[in-house]
Formats: structure tokens, sequence, C-alpha cells
């Protein structure tokens, strides 16, 4: 493993697949000390990071924090995403009806930025709170029924939501979805894609642990979990 | 002035995707010299498109990596004509594409014909139920032509793509199994239908028991080694679950690079100019002509390409945004209700059923296929008998396992939180264990459904952004809930369901919304008929006010069917393009009198 992994050098152009894939799976919350992120300061990522821990919270698998999601936000926000590729930012910005969409002048990285900056001042509280605070602080938000200024807190939230689910679920080259935990958790095997004969098989478990885009094996060759639900 | 005026073509062609790139395949082997001008970029199934990079659903799935750039291009938005509309700022709703093959690349290689009585809607309607059955809000026509002139070019372009199925109406035989509602087809397909996961299987099984009449899906994913009538070679289907939005590395759904540039890029009336965005078709000084096309070349310079000949076969949007910026034809004005160009815009009327299963269904949706489905047709078109319905037109009801991409693919039962601990825990139940089926209904055209130019924004060469004014007339709003109860009680009826639930965007009462997506289907805008009061083209594609620009793609379409576009759309490029080759390019003239 390469212990001096460092976020600089994926955005310098040393090949993010090379880079994310040898980080070693790690509690992203963990790593802020000593390791500067490129896009967040070290007070937003500790709120992004307890954002993120409400939406997708730890239970038999990660959090999203221990998945990685803090770091592939960053690394979103801090790249071509972030900056408003594929983002038609031309004024004047009327608001407009839900069904016309996004109609704020903010990248997404001008809006994440933002929106933790007010909700942080707006519920200082929020990182050491109960998870059944925190959710209902994350619910008002989804609801549009916290003042964050000139950022609509609702926008706000639903980009957090997106990119946090994103992360879990992404290609580990990313930076989340470490050690595969999103994959795992629902039994998706990745990006090595070929089933012609297998795909007629019903009702059979597909005997592959995950494997992603940079070759990566995930999980320990066994068969993938046959989800049981929760009883009552 | 342009920079650069270049030697005259015969024919310049708009756009590199599967119209384009067909025409020039049709156009050079008829001895005509024809320039392709293509916006985006060059790129290949085998370079561009390769597992396991392309398996990327971040990248290609939600960045968009293979479609058009809003910030060249975008459109305003609006519901109706006392809002003000908005720029589309991100894509959302649908995925035009952009370089070599265009949205062709992306496609799911759903490949369907239109019913007979699609293509004469307004007369079929009005025969069958009396001229009271299509309400004075819609402004359905018939297209001028008919199921039996289109069936030789619908079977071409089935050839072309290797397309996987079964007939169900083979020369007029019905056959179990197959799709027993369509038109009589020459032919079947020329590959056997694709392989079915169990998801699929228990929807057909529920289908068949309650007297429906279930069929595979017909798919341009290949299922046997195959060569089509150009020569390209098609490969199997690896079910690999990254077919929509995605390019196919393995050679196995048909797309227009492998099936037509590939066959056509060596011959010597063949040229395809990258990054040439065209600003405008020009006129003649008494307009009855064009004269060729202003572009922006890859080196920035405005071009002036002069030609005998205008293909307009950019995606269906685009060719009326090209129209109105270049004062081709006359724009539609709602108010009085004449004109033509940006008239009839309508779209694809979605709704969805979701199925739960138990534990032992275990439905492994990664191994998915873009037209691995069963299908029930039973309430599509005018299949089923509409006396009392109070809505005409109707949709296909699929129960189809294209992915399992974990971002996109997150199904929970109703009631679920929609993020936390519980929502968790209910992706990690049902990800193995769901059906997800469709309804993909027709989209009746309206006189206040239209397209035009915003009056404020502009795209990033300075034209005026196209403005669409959209919502779903109360005729698909009924259409769409009486299909998708329908489906619903086939839902009900699959063995080892535990809970179902339902979605329509065309909810009654609910906006049609430019977020979420729904179909790349956009179809009208310049529409194909018999009348050049209420048509932008002529029944053979022709434009009626300048006989020498011919369009091609979805934007023909006077209102939209219950199928996918692209088989429909090829069958007509095929059709126009054999009457300008046999009739048109030695007698340059009007095909029809206006």
């Amino acid at each position: 493993m390469i212990p001096t992994y460092s976020r600089r050098a994926v955005l310098n152009g040393l090949a993010a697949t090379m880079a994310a894939s040898l980080a070693p799976a790690r509690h992203a919350f963990a790593q802020l000390d000593d390791r500067a992120f490129f896009f967040l300061a070290d007070t937003q990522a500790r709120l992004l990071a307890s954002m993120c821990d409400t939406l997708i919270p730890k239970d038999d698998f990660p959090s999203a924090s221990e998945a990685g999601v803090v770091d592939f936000i960053d690394l979103q926000l801090a790249g071509p995403y972030g900056q408003g590729e594929g983002l038609y930012l031309e004024g004047p910005f009327p608001e407009g009806s839900e069904s016309q969409g996004y109609q704020l002048p903010f990248t997404p990285a001008e809006l994440m930025r933002r929106g933790l900056n007010a909700f942080g001042e707006a519920e200082p509280g929020f990182a050491d709170g109960e998870e059944s605070r925190r959710e209902d602080m994350l619910t008002r938000l989804s609801e549009d029924d916290v003042d964050l200024g000139d950022v609509p807190a609702r926008a706000f939230f639903d980009e957090l939501w997106q990119l946090t689910n994103q992360g879990y679920f992404a290609d580990p080259i990313y930076g989340g979805n470490s050690d595969y935990a999103g994959w795992r958790m629902v039994g998706f095997p990745g990006a090595h894609a070929y089933y012609p004969s297998f795909v007629a098989n019903h009702n059979v478990p597909y005997p592959q642990p995950p494997m992603g885009i940079n070759h990566d094996p995930g999980g320990d060759g066994g068969l993938p979990r046959v989800t049981k639900r929760q009883e009552g | 002035m342009p920079d650069k005026t270049l030697p005259k073509t015969d024919v310049v062609i708009i756009g590199g995707g599967w119209t384009g790139l067909t025409a020039a395949y049709e156009l050079a082997h008829a001895g005509q010299r024809c320039v392709i001008l293509e916006r985006g970029d060059h790129r290949h199934d085998a370079t561009s498109f390769a597992g396991p990079e392309e398996h990327d659903e971040l990248k290609y799935a939600l960045r968009y990596t293979h479609m058009m750039d809003v910030k060249q291009n975008t459109l305003t938005f609006r519901n109706s004509r006392d809002q003000r509309a908005l720029p589309m700022r991100r894509l959302g709703s649908f995925l035009p594409g952009e370089g070599l093959g265009g949205a062709g690349i992306h496609w799911n290689g759903q490949i369907w014909r239109p019913l007979p009585s699609d293509l004469e809607m307004r007369s079929h309607y009005v025969d069958r139920y009396g001229s009271d059955v299509l309400p004075d809000d819609l402004s359905v026509q018939d297209w001028g032509v008919t199921y039996d002139e289109l069936e030789p070019h619908l079977d071409f372009f089935e050839k072309i793509c290797g397309a996987a199925g079964y007939a169900g109406n083979l020369n007029g035989e019905s056959r179990d199994g197959g799709n027993v509602f369509e038109g009589p087809r020459r032919n079947d397909y020329p590959n056997p239908a694709m392989k079915q996961p169990i998801s699929n299987t228990l929807f057909g099984k529920a289908a068949d028991e309650m007297g429906l009449h279930p069929f595979p899906m017909p798919s341009a994913n290949v299922t046997k080694a195959y060569e089509n009538p150009y020569g390209a070679q098609l490969h199997p289907c690896t079910y690999c679950g990254f077919c929509e939005r995605f390019g196919c590395g393995y050679f196995a759904k048909a797309d227009p690079i492998i099936c037509v540039y590939d066959r056509i890029k060596e011959h010597e009336n063949f040229e395809i100019r990258f990054k040439s965005t065209v600003l405008r078709v020009e006129k003649s000084e008494d307009g009855k002509t064009a004269t060729g096309v202003t572009y922006i070349d890859d080196q920035g310079r405005e071009v002036f390409q002069p030609a005998d000949t205008i293909c307009m076969n950019a995606y269906a949007l685009w060719n009326v945004h090209l129209m109105l910026v270049s004062g081709l034809g006359t724009p539609y004005d709602p108010e009085t209700r004449t004109g033509t160009v940006g008239r009839n815009y309508s779209y694809q009327t979605i709704a969805a059923v979701d199925a739960f299963f138990d534990d032992e269904i275990i439905t492994n949706p990664f191994m998915g296929a873009g037209a691995m489905g069963v299908v029930v047709d039973d309430f599509n078109g005018d299949n089923f008998d509409h006396t009392d319905l109070g809505f005409v037109g109707g949709g296909y009801i699929a129960c189809k396992q294209y992915h399992g991409r974990p971002i996109s693919y997150q199904p929970v039962p109703e009631g679920t939180p929609s993020w936390g601990r519980e929502w968790k825990r209910a992706v990690r139940d049902n990800y193995l264990h769901h059906a997800d089926m469709v309804i993909h209904g027709s989209s009746m055209s309206t006189p206040e459904n239209y397209l035009d130019l915003d009056p404020t924004w502009k795209d990033a060469f300075g034209r005026p952004l196209m403005r669409m004014t959209f919502n779903f007339p109360e005729n698909d709003r009924k259409m769409s809930e009486y299909v998708m109860n329908r489906t619903v009680e086939i839902a009900r009826n699959m063995d080892n369901v535990t809970s179902v639930s339902s979605v329509n965007l065309a909810a009654p009462g609910k906006d049609y919304t430019i977020v979420p997506y729904q179909t790349t289907h956009n179809v009208g805008g310049a529409v194909i008929g018999t009348d050049p009061a209420t048509s932008v083209v002529n029944r053979y594609g022709q434009m009626w006010e300048h006989h020498n620009v011919f369009v091609f793609g979805a934007c023909l379409f006077p209102q939209n069917l219950g199928y996918n576009p692209t088989g429909p759309l090829m069958g007509l490029a095929y059709w126009t393009l054999d009457h300008l080759k046999n009739d048109y390019l030695g007698n340059p003239r009007p095909l029809m009198d206006a």
C-alpha cells in the first residue's frame, strides 16, 4: 500500500484511477487532522461527515464517511463537476417553478460551500446531536424549513444527498465506496460485466465478489450475501 | 461574411448520427459527393467504449460524458404560455447526444415499428369511433405515409441492426409468442429474441395467464454473430447492464458507428468534418431553395459550405432550432395557430410500476441489456376498444431488466423514507428482488405545445435559445393512468410478489417537469404531412418552402406513438432517401404540389 496517498496528486494529473484505488480503506473522518482536503475546510468537512452519516448511517455496512464519501465529495467539488461542467450559468437568474429545474447562479462547489457555512451557523450543535435530532434537522432542511440566507435549503439538501449517494455507490476510483462498501451491501459485482451464460440462470446468486474499473478485487471471494429481510 | 467559402458539394448533411450517416451511405453510393458536418468529436466503439472503463456509472450515466454540452446550446422551458421560460441549465428529462453516432450510441436498442393505425391516426380514429372521438384541444393528424409504404424500409433497418425478436404477424399470419398486434411484416427478425431473466419471465407468465399477449421486446442488442447488409460485423450481447447512456464496446448493440460509418468512411464520395457546428442554413435570394450552410469549423472560423442539396439530420430539437434561426419555413404562432415550424412538438408519456419479490426470487438486476424485456402491447395504440374511455392512444407495458447500476437502481417499496437508516436497509433488502415495469405511452400534439425562439437567453454562438412550451394534455394523463392501472393488475398477479407500487409522471394535476429523466424521445416541431398549412415537409420529407432541403428524424412525427422512435424514424429516413435518390436528384423540384 502507498501510505502517502495525496488528494493533490490526483488532481494534478496522476491517474485518479491509480491514486484512489491504492488508498487503504479507512475512515475518512479520522484522516482530517493530518491531511488537507482539496476543496473543503476542516470545519466544513467535519460538518459534512456528520450530515452524510445521518443520510447513510453505519449498520452492518459502513457509514457514508467510513466509506470515503467525504473524500469523494471533496474531489467532486474540486473537479470539473463542482466547477460547473455541464451546467449552463448564463444570467439572468429569475426564480422559476419546480418543473423548470435548477435556476441558481451557483456551481455545485459554490452551492455546497455556502450551504455548509450557512447550515453550520444555523445549526451549530448539529455534529454533536443524537441521530434522531440530526434526522429531524435534515428533514427540515429537505423541506426548505431552514433559513440559509441566499441558499435555498432544499437545493442544498438535494445536492448534498445526491453527492452522498453517489459517493457510496460510485466506482471506488472516485474515492468513495471504499472496499466496495456500497456494492457489497447490495450485491453488485461491478465493472467487469459479462453474463451471457448466466443471465437465464434463474434465482441463482452470482458467485463473484465486486471488482471495479481498476481491477482491484473486493471481498473474500465467497458467495455474496443473499439478503434476508429483518424480522418484524 | 464568412471567413472562408468552400467549393460546392453535392450534398451537405447536418449531423453524424443514425440518419446523417445513413443519408451519406445511400447518397454517396448514388454518386453524390457528401459532406457531413458533426458538431462533436470522432469516437469509436473499439477505442472509446470498451469496458471496464466504459462501465463507469458516475462518468457516463450521471455526468453525461457522451451527451451534448448545455454550455454550448440548450433550450428554455415552461409549462404554458403564461409562464416565463427559463433555461434548462443541466440535462435531465432527455439526453441528446453529441459526437460521431449522436444519440444513437447511447440508446437502449429498443427497435420498434409503428402500428399501421399510428400512421393514420386522425382518419383511423374518426373512421372507427366517429368525429367526436378526438377532443378539440388535440392537433393530431395523419403522417401522410402509410405502414405499407414504410414496411420495406422498416424491414431494412432491422437488418442493418441485426434486430433480435420474434415476428407476431408474418405476412398476415398471426403467431403466438410474437406481437400479434403488429402490422404484417414480410420477414421475421434477422436474429432470435434475447434471453430473459426471472423478473421478465414472471411478468410474461402473469400476463399470459390473464389472457394478454406477452412477447420478447424487439432488440438491437444482437443475439448472434451477424453481418448486416452493409457488411458490418456484430457480436452477441453480453448482458453487461451498461447500455442506455453508454456506448457498447462489445460491438453488440447496433449503433451508427459500427453499422454505417465504418462501411462508408473510406468511400471517395464521403467526407465528415468534426467539431463543426452549423450556425444556419442559407437561403437563395428568392427563398425557394437553400444555397448551403454556414458553420464554425474546428479552428473557430466561420465557413460557408455551398451545396445543391441540404439534409437536416440533427437531433429532433436542433433541426427545429436550425430552421428557426435560419428563417426556413414559417414559424408557428400559437395565437393565430398559423405557421408550421415548431408546431406539434410532443414527447412521451411515462409511468412506472415496481413489483417487489420475496427472497426466493433473485433477479441479479446487473445482468441486463437495453432491450431485454417482455412486452404487452394489448393497451398500445388502438389495439383495444377506446369506446367511452375518454382518451385516444395508449402505450406498451414492458417488464425490463436493463441495468442494476447501483446509484440509479435503488428500488424500495412505497412508504420507505428517502434516506437514513430505514432507507439503507430497504435498498439492501430489495436490490436483488425487484421487477421494473414501464408504461411507455403515446403523446398527442396540441396547439399549445410548441417550439419557438427565446427572447432572452443565447447559446455559445450568440443565437437565441429555442423555447419549449409543453405540458401533458388531459388526454394523455387519462391514457397513462388507465394503462398504468392495467400494469398494476399484472404486477399483482405475478408469482412471489409481496408489494407493488406505481408512479405516473403524467398524473392528473402534475406538471411535466424537465428535471427527472423520462425519455430522449422529443418529437415533432417539423412534422411530415400532405398539407403545407399543417406540416413543414411533404410526405417525402422535403420542405414545402425550400425544395432542396430534406429533413430527417423524430422532428417529423406529427404526434408521438407509444413506441420508441428510432425504428419509425429510420423507416422514414430510408423512405425519404429512396425518393431523393430515385426521383428528386434526376430532376430537382417539389415532389408534391403545395
